[in-house]
């Protein structure tokens, strides 16, 4: 390998190493606390930091557009030097960050023994939203209890199989087995899979445009798992994955408030899961370690259904 | 109406998100830190604007993150002050 070669080979895994997987997580999680929060503060009318929270969230997007800056520099750079072919990392890859298991990430800190309590202390105001939404009751055992503490990527693939089976009672086990903490974390992990599905089902970036393709892909099989979910969530999801300006989804939602965060989370689980079933695809492969799935082209994959 | 059960879930959730997205973003920082080090080691004396665009463009990047952090410590101290009330 010639010096030149040795110098492309150092940028290409420099801009293969840029953070782009971490900070699509933060910027998930900052949207779906912020998500939460809008709806809390709705609810009681008070300021609880929403607005702080949304200048996080801005200065981490700017931050995300900073590194495709870096990343397009150093691909000039490369043309420059006429290296321009170097291989790289596979893009669009930030959904294996998000789905990584709990006991992979850093630990938090330990929380102090005088700590808040946590959600298990407040009663199982989660189920009886999931029983809503799905149709189904915890089992007896379960009744009138609050569930674990969980792994919510865990959560997700176990719900995305009970989806791709069109088991609707195994989905509502599953939901009602965690708590609120880990099903609300639902929000937080989805977007970046969704995405990625959708562009994998379309064979191309969703677009805004692309809203009522995937609306018809999905919709019957959404409401079919989850009898008690309402239309617009769905389709806010749907918009948020087609990056549908906001200005445009606003428009659309008029003065309708915005959904409950549980419905919200576990709609994009199921969505998750529909849109697996679509390509064809089993839950395994949201397992971040599981190689790239040979993509059919988008009409193979709806046919095959 | 959200019952106080609701809204403290609900809070308690969003800084959970809150606390991971911290570890993300300072996760992404170290990285970012890395990125500045092997792009000073490989193109050291460079001339090239888009070398001067890339080193620019992270010390963007990690000041933006910095913000974030700093916002997200204020808006945590708030939604506290409001689980303290409930």
């Amino acid at each position: 390998m010639s010096l030149l070669q040795e110098l492309g080979a150092q940028l290409r895994a420099t801009a293969d190493g840029l953070p782009t997987g971490e900070m699509a997580v933060a910027m998930n999680k900052l949207r779906s606390a912020v998500e939460l929060l809008r709806w809390v503060q709705e609810e009681s009318s008070q300021d609880i930091g929403v607005a702080r929270l949304g200048h996080a969230v801005e200065h981490t997007e700017t931050a995300t557009a900073a590194l495709r800056a870096c990343e397009d520099a150093i691909d000039r750079y490369l043309t420059v030097l006429g290296l321009a072919a170097t291989p790289g990392a596979a893009p669009g890859q930030e959904w294996r960050t998000a789905m990584r298991r709990e006991e992979d990430r850093p630990r938090p800190e330990k929380q102090p023994d005088d700590a808040p309590a946590t959600p298990e202390a407040l009663g199982p105001w989660w189920q009886q939203r999931v029983a809503r939404l799905t149709g189904e009751a915890p089992s007896s055992e379960r009744a009138g209890k609050t569930g674990e503490q969980g792994d919510t990527s865990e959560l997700l693939r176990r719900i995305a199989a009970g989806v791709r089976a069109g088991d609707r009672a195994r989905l509502g086990r599953e939901l009602h087995a965690v708590n609120a903490s880990t099903g609300l974390g639902l929000s937080a992990v989805t977007p970046t899979v969704l995405h990625r599905l959708a562009g994998d089902l379309l064979g191309h970036d969703p677009r805004p445009e692309d809203v009522p393709r995937l609306r018809t892909a999905a919709e019957g099989r959404v409401k079919a798992l989850l009898p008690g979910t309402e239309p617009h969530v769905l389709e806010t999801l749907l918009d948020r994955i087609c990056r549908v300006p906001v200005q445009q989804q606003q428009q659309k939602r008029g003065d309708q408030p915005p959904g409950h965060p549980a419905d919200t989370a576990v709609t994009a689980s199921v969505l998750t899961g529909v849109l697996l079933a679509r390509l064809g695809r089993d839950a395994g492969t949201l397992d971040p370690s599981t190689p790239e799935p040979v993509r059919p082209r988008p009409e193979q994959a709806e046919e095959s259904r | 109406m959200a019952s106080v059960a609701e809204l403290r879930a609900a809070v308690e959730a969003a800084l959970q998100q809150v606390t991971e997205g911290q570890q993300a973003i300072q996760a992404a920082r170290e990285k970012i830190g890395e990125a500045q080090q092997s792009l000073a080691a490989a193109l050291d004396g460079s001339a090239s604007d888009a070398v001067g665009a890339a080193h620019a463009s992270l010390s963007q990047a990690e000041q933006q993150l910095e913000d974030s952090f700093t916002a997200t410590l204020a808006a945590v101290e708030q939604a506290h002050n409001y689980t303290a009330s409930l």
